[in-house]
């Protein structure tokens, strides 16, 4: 136990003398937490729309006056001679809105009437969702010219639970934290012992009496606690700085936080100790903290649009149960049932990561 | 083979500088005996662009709707079949009562639920609007909003089959288009159309209805028909591994002859130092050219991403995309004494040129302050570069905007990283 601790404290007081790692470790996490989880989003709103009216009467205005009500599309007007494509093309607008002549005419004689909108697809997520506001917005113009004895078959009510603002703040900040946690935990654990392989440091621990298994506990531990300090000053970051606030119960993020971030630095410690070279043992954390965790863990899109060979691989990813559990902590409050086996998965990796760490650095005892 | 090439390129040799010309071969030969470098410069960007490709997919399929069916009727049945026909929508279980429909989203076992009123069918009968009840998990809020929007969309065409259905069973008046029938066919409740002679006072100022007759519109999706997102994440991720490519092989290249030591024997050597910059870096572009290659093909072939405009254009412009991330390679050279620093500088670097790009997710959806700073970053100009010449077939008429902005960024960043470098030289 003794050896342990005495680990640990050498541990964080080489990473407190390391300037650049230090920024590295304790600064960058809430840097990138500040920028990217403002940046992240998914939802346009004002999306830039021309507008090509061939009828002109009131009602095209009063189709126009419910488009921009919505809020979603900022519409302006584009001279009848001019290519709405050439417009798209441009990326002026992301959609344009043509309204055929003597539409005020055909309405009025009872005739169906089309309006245009062509949407650029080439961000098809964008595309996906003006589509459908497109359709709601024109649906809900229907409704108003149309007398009230005339009245859809079936109406849906449609409730936005535990977000009904729809914010992506509330989604992506947590996501961030944990993408964060992901990403440097495990590479200052790597570089640790990989340090160690590199500058032959690690010849005197083979020859000292501290035993592999202790050698490591005390690596994870330490960054364990760098880790949790990085966790503290994100959770800050969330609740004073973008006010969010937790829904329900806070033990299952709790509990869950402590297997992650032991999981995750158990990792690094994995990476450190096979690759004893440091250059070699960032690639690889980089590849394996960073890269993985941004496709495979549904920080971006859900981990169901994946398709299937590579969506199994995601069940190997820490990132992947942490997302659930600080996103159901902060937004839907559902609590044990709902991710109880998120902490379970953690620590098996972690165990999984910790003995192939383990089993390298023994036989290298061994060996010395 | 290089040899041979060499020797080929002598008698040029001799007309070009041919301190710059050898100096050029050395640093060529030594990155062609790098296995690493080599294998650095062809797995990742292919590996990167497939799987990119594959694991960002905003396209929603088999999203899990919960029934709960009060009704427990044909209409009722129409409705929820109506919601699984397409893909969007997989019936997960039927449940019980709202309260558990409920308790299963909080578990996160539905993106969706669906409950039908138990006098679902009676409204129908009696013509009256019938409501239900759609319960979505808006926890992340771009699936929430797509899967609204698919609701509205299904239950809007639904809508409208009832409503053609409807007016052949009631009263057949549907071609007399200024008096349309009433969905119930009662002729005491006059239509109350705008040219009605009933209604003579109805006015368009106030909010009251004119017609029998529905807007529909027309949505047409161009140049992305399909709305494959794998074409927008691709032709955006192209620019981001030119650029992060670039820097990692060129700072490398550059500090581990720091690193040696051996900067001094090249100081010894006659050439001048910005000869060996230009030396250090030519061979680097060149390989990375090949990578600008390798990446559109796997584009192309796995996702089968169109090229529509000129592949010319996009290769030059590509080029300006390599140069900005040799730029900043150097820079980071710069600043840092060992292999394994320039590296930790690149997390300082990276996520933030990757994320500020527009590369995953668009540049309009951020903070209006954050947007002008995005300006700065060469994969956001790379990214439209490659989508206009790509997916719409734009040439340089509409792109000189951002080709214009690469070339700047390009330019600004490899002659200040030179000026440093060769200051540290001397």
């Amino acid at each position: 136990m003794k050896r342990i601790l005495a680990q640990v404290r050498k541990e964080l007081t080489q990473l407190w003398r390391d300037r650049l790692t230090l920024a590295l470790a304790l600064v960058l996490p809430v840097v990138l937490l500040l920028l990217l989880s403002k940046a992240t989003s998914l939802s346009v709103k004002d999306i830039p729309v021309v507008v090509q009216d061939l009828d002109k009467t009131p009602m095209s205005r009063r189709y126009l006056e419910t488009v921009s009500s919505s809020l979603s599309f900022k519409l302006s007007a584009l001279p009848t001679n001019l290519s709405p494509e050439r417009v798209l093309a441009q990326n002026q607008a992301r959609a344009a809105l043509i309204i055929p002549p003597q539409f005020e005419r055909d309405l009025r004689r009872g005739q169906n009437v089309e309006v245009q909108w062509l949407i650029d697809g080439t961000d098809a997520n964008t595309a996906n969702v003006m589509r459908g506001k497109a359709a709601a917005i024109t649906q809900a113009f229907t409704a108003q010219i149309q007398p009230a004895t005339i009245h859809p078959a079936i109406k849906p009510l449609i409730r936005y639970w535990f977000n009904p603002g729809r914010e992506d703040l509330k989604y992506f900040g947590p996501g961030v934290l944990a993408f964060g946690l992901a990403m440097f935990p495990p590479l200052l654990a790597a570089l640790a012992l990989s340090r160690e392989g590199e500058l032959k440091t690690i010849l005197q621990v083979y020859v000292s009496s501290i035993t592999a298994f202790e050698y490591l506990l005390g690596k994870v531990i330490a960054y364990t606690l760098v880790a949790w300090a990085e966790w503290i000053a994100g959770m800050f970051v969330l609740f004073v700085i973008f006010g969010l606030s937790l829904a329900g119960d806070p033990t299952p993020l709790l509990v869950t936080t402590f297997f992650y971030l032991l999981c995750t630095t158990c990792f690094g410690t994995m990476i450190g100790a096979a690759i004893p070279n440091q250059a070699a043992a960032i690639q690889a954390a980089q590849l394996g903290g960073f890269l993985t965790s941004f496709l495979l863990s549904g920080y971006l899109f859900p981990v169901t649009n994946i398709p299937q060979p590579l969506r199994f691989l995601s069940n190997l990813v820490p990132m992947r149960y942490y997302l659930e559990v600080i996103r159901d902590a902060f937004l839907r409050g559902g609590g044990w049932p709902a991710i109880w086996y998120a902490p379970i998965a953690l620590c098996l990796l972690g165990a999984f990561f910790f003995w192939r760490a383990w089993s390298v650095m023994k036989d290298m005892q061994v060996k010395a | 083979m290089i040899n041979d090439l060499v020797r080929t390129m002598s008698p040029l040799s001799r007309i070009l500088n041919l301190r710059l010309w050898s100096l050029f071969i050395k640093e060529f030969h030594q990155i062609r005996r790098n296995r690493r470098l080599v294998i650095l410069l062809i797995i990742p960007p292919t590996l990167n662009i497939i799987l990119f490709g594959l694991a960002l997919n905003p396209t929603f399929e088999n999203l899990r709707l919960g029934v709960v069916d009060d009704s427990r009727t044909p209409e009722s049945r129409e409705l929820v079949s109506a919601f699984t026909e397409g893909l969007v929508f997989k019936t997960k279980a039927y449940y019980a009562s709202t309260e558990d429909l409920g308790q299963a989203i909080s578990r996160a076992e539905l993106d969706a639920g669906l409950a039908v009123p138990r006098d679902f069918a009676e409204k129908r009968a009696r013509h009256e609007t019938a409501e239900v009840q759609l319960l979505v998990d808006a926890v992340n809020a771009n699936t929430a909003t797509i899967a609204g929007g698919y609701a509205a969309r299904i239950i809007a065409s639904l809508n409208q089959k009832i409503a053609l259905s409807q007016p052949r069973a009631g009263q057949p008046t549907e071609s007399t288009a200024l008096q349309p029938s009433p969905p119930m066919g009662d002729t005491s409740n006059a239509p109350s159309s705008f040219l009605s002679p009933n209604n003579p006072s109805v006015s368009l100022t106030t909010n009251v209805s004119v017609t029998h007759a529905t807007v529909t519109p027309r949505l047409t999706i161009l140049y992305n028909p399909g709305l494959k997102s794998a074409w927008f994440i691709t032709t955006g991720m192209i620019g981001l591994l030119l650029v992060l490519q670039g820097s990692v092989v060129s700072s490398a290249s550059l500090v581990r002859e720091k690193e040696i030591g051996t900067v001094e024997q090249l100081l010894m050597t006659p050439a001048e130092s910005s000869e060996i910059i230009i030396a250090k870096v030519a061979p680097i572009f060149l390989l990375l050219a090949i990578d600008i290659g390798l990446a559109l093909g796997v584009a192309r072939l796995v996702f089968g991403v169109p090229v529509r405009g000129s592949l010319l254009l996009f290769f030059l412009a590509a080029s300006l995309c390599v140069l900005c991330g040799i730029g900043l390679g150097m820079m980071i050279a710069t600043f840092t004494r060992t292999q394994q620093q320039a590296q930790l500088m690149g997390f300082f670097t990276n996520p933030p040129l990757a994320l500020l790009s527009g590369a995953t997710t668009p540049i309009e959806a951020m903070p209006t302050w954050l947007q002008p700073i995005t300006s700065v970053n060469p994969v956001k100009h790379f990214a439209i570069i490659s989508r206009g010449i790509l997916l719409k077939g734009s040439g340089v008429d509409v792109l000189y905007p951002q080709l214009l902005a690469l070339a700047v960024i390009a330019l600004v960043m490899v002659s200040v990283s030179v000026w440093q470098f060769r200051k540290q030289l001397g």
